[in-house]
């Protein structure tokens, strides 16, 4: 059975992850940055993410974009519940793994680094700290770097991210530091989408720049960019197809609605029940030629 | 050898936490000494107590010096045990238990590895795809081993493969293993190579330079423990606080009845809901190898 998760923002009042959370979380003094590594002199970008995977787990959650209020739920692909496959020595995801809200990659346009279309949902993140977060989790990150995954023909960067929470976070600032503090993540990252479509059949994904990691700014850049499409999605200057506009908090946008008419589209969906059983086929581990 | 089934008590993840087994009737018995170390001694198929599932990080243990040797949770400084997750491994990589009816004697120095025994029944790594529960017996097919020298003593660890695999006809020997699932040993040696870094150990050792031997070589191993098991329940070897308490063994000096049996499990607390995992065993801990 689907599952949803509809969010609520601190007054209860229901919202989308997708449009009504805000991007930025504010900006952070952090004294540990040398005055010339950072060119913002000592002051760090602080976004929100929000959390659809916890690492080390299968299902595939994901914010709803073509549902009203965009709830997360489960993928379903050939009509069963989609489960990532394990990558030896890969275990489900290995990262938290979700989106930054108010983001949107626009398959109208077509990305001039990778020379593809975007993939048409906010743009992706790989939060990389020791906790294992919740699936519908809002987490304040800092941004490291971004890889620039092309996804069976599809733009769709993967930024690389912190929370500011994490026990390691004052000493991680850029790309670099991953390297130094957690040596072969970022190979395993690579690896991990480079081959995780391919036990369904799929072939080996490919990357721009080589498969190499650009550094925050240029992050924060892309990052910059998916949020003004993404304005332009919500005050219907982009056509966004499908993709479901209905927010509560975005002034301004005409698929801006009340409470009341949140409430009643929470309200349509299935009550909660306790979680299906996985299949044992879940924990099957794929193993390719070295 | 069907039948075998769990009984627990106290909390999972506790230090109250005992996992009983029974035999087919529904009678209490100890997994060291009263399950057969063979399912089928022609075809080489071993029985083999899962004490940890795979990608679980929980170090529960069969406990050799309580009567009739529940799975407990090995404790070390007071706290519960959990292993580490050494990048990229997330908990235990295989379906981790024991060989019943074999003893690894601190008496006895092996030849091989020029060190004593673990004073434990001979470790098992089970390399198919389902995730095992905890106290499951199962029936596994030998395929090779590693001669691990854990802080100083042997500790063999056999590879095998459970007969109910669907792959487990392809698996016949230790090569099979490498052809089939490339990279699988290298990883299981850089597991227990690394695997107490994180608790302030040194890196682990092993003979023949960390090499498998194949399945006719593990099988001669488990068979010298099964000989030293012997000896210890006829008592012809001091077991020192090993508890040798057992139902089936006949001649047994340590044979003792279901009465006395049943008085043991019932001493122990009743069964409750499971405490929570500490959030830090969730850490990935990375560092260069050597």
């Amino acid at each position: 059975m689907q599952r949803w998760g509809s969010l609520e923002d601190a007054e209860g009042k229901y919202i989308s992850p997708f449009h009504d959370i805000p991007l930025f979380a504010g900006s952070k003094e952090d004294k540990e940055i040398p005055a010339k590594r950072s060119k913002t002199i000592g002051t760090e970008v602080l976004l929100n993410m929000i959390v659809e995977v916890p690492r080390w787990t299968n299902a595939k959650m994901e914010i709803a974009t073509e549902e009203p209020l965009n709830p997360i739920k489960q993928d379903i692909k050939k009509g069963k519940l989609r489960y990532v496959a394990n990558i030896f020595p890969h275990k489900g995801y290995i990262w938290n793994y979700g989106a930054l809200p108010q983001t949107w990659e626009d398959p109208n346009h077509t990305d001039d680094v990778t020379g593809c279309c975007g993939d048409n949902d906010p743009i992706d993140v790989c939060e990389i700290g020791s906790k294992i977060r919740s699936s519908g989790e809002i987490v304040q990150v800092k941004v490291l770097g971004v890889l620039a995954l092309v996804d069976e023909g599809e733009t769709d960067w993967k930024i690389i991210a912190i929370s500011v929470d994490d026990p390691e976070a004052q000493k991680i600032h850029d790309i670099d530091d991953v390297k130094k503090y957690k040596p072969g993540y970022l190979e395993a990252t690579v690896d991990w989408f480079r081959l995780y479509k391919v036990p369904d059949g799929k072939p080996e994904n490919q990357f721009a720049f080589n498969g190499e990691f650009k550094d925050k700014d240029f992050a924060l850049e892309i990052i910059k960019s998916t949020h003004e499409y993404w304005k332009a999605l919500l005050h219907k200057k982009a056509d966004g197809g499908t993709i479901q506009c209905t927010n509560v908090l975005v002034s301004g946008s005409p698929f801006c609605c009340s409470e009341e008419d949140a409430r009643s589209i929470v309200q349509k969906a299935p009550v909660p029940v306790p979680g299906d059983s996985v299949s044992p086929q879940v924990d099957s581990w794929y193993f390719f030629p070295k | 050898m069907a039948g075998y089934s769990v009984e627990e008590r106290a909390a999972p993840h506790s230090l109250e936490y005992r996992l009983f087994f029974k035999d087919a009737a529904g009678r209490y018995i100890s997994p060291f000494h009263d399950i057969p170390i063979y399912a089928d001694a022609g075809k080489n198929v071993f029985n083999m107590v899962v004490e940890v599932p795979r990608w679980t990080n929980a170090k529960m243990e069969i406990a050799t010096k309580d009567p009739l040797n529940p799975i407990k949770q090995d404790v070390k400084k007071g706290k519960l045990r959990y292993v580490a997750n050494v990048f990229p491994h997330k908990g235990y990589i295989w379906n981790y238990g024991a060989i019943p009816q074999t003893w690894e004697d601190p008496g006895h120095k092996d030849e091989n590895t020029g060190c004593c025994g673990d004073n434990d029944p001979i470790d098992v790594c089970e390399i198919g795809s389902k995730v095992c529960s905890r106290g499951e017996v199962i029936q596994v097919k030998v395929l090779g081993t590693l001669a691990l020298i854990d802080e100083g003593e042997t500790d063999w660890k056999i590879i095998a493969i459970n007969v109910k695999d669907p792959e487990a006809d392809n698996y016949n020997d230790i090569n099979d293993v490498r052809r089939l699932k490339p990279g699988y040993l290298e990883a299981t040696v850089d597991w227990f190579r690394r695997y107490k870094v994180p608790d302030g150990k040194p890196e682990n050792q092993f003979a023949f330079n960390g090499e498998f031997k194949d399945k006719d070589f593990a099988v001669n191993v488990i068979k010298c423990t099964h000989e030293h098991w012997k000896a210890l329940v006829a008592k012809k070897t001091d077991g020192g606080e090993i508890n040798c308490t057992n139902l089936t063994v006949s001649d047994s000096p340590f044979c003792c009845s279901q009465e006395c049996a049943k008085a043991t499990v019932e001493a122990a607390p009743p069964c409750k809901a499971a405490n929570p995992i500490p959030p830090e065993v969730d850490k990935w801990f990375y560092y260069q190898k050597n």
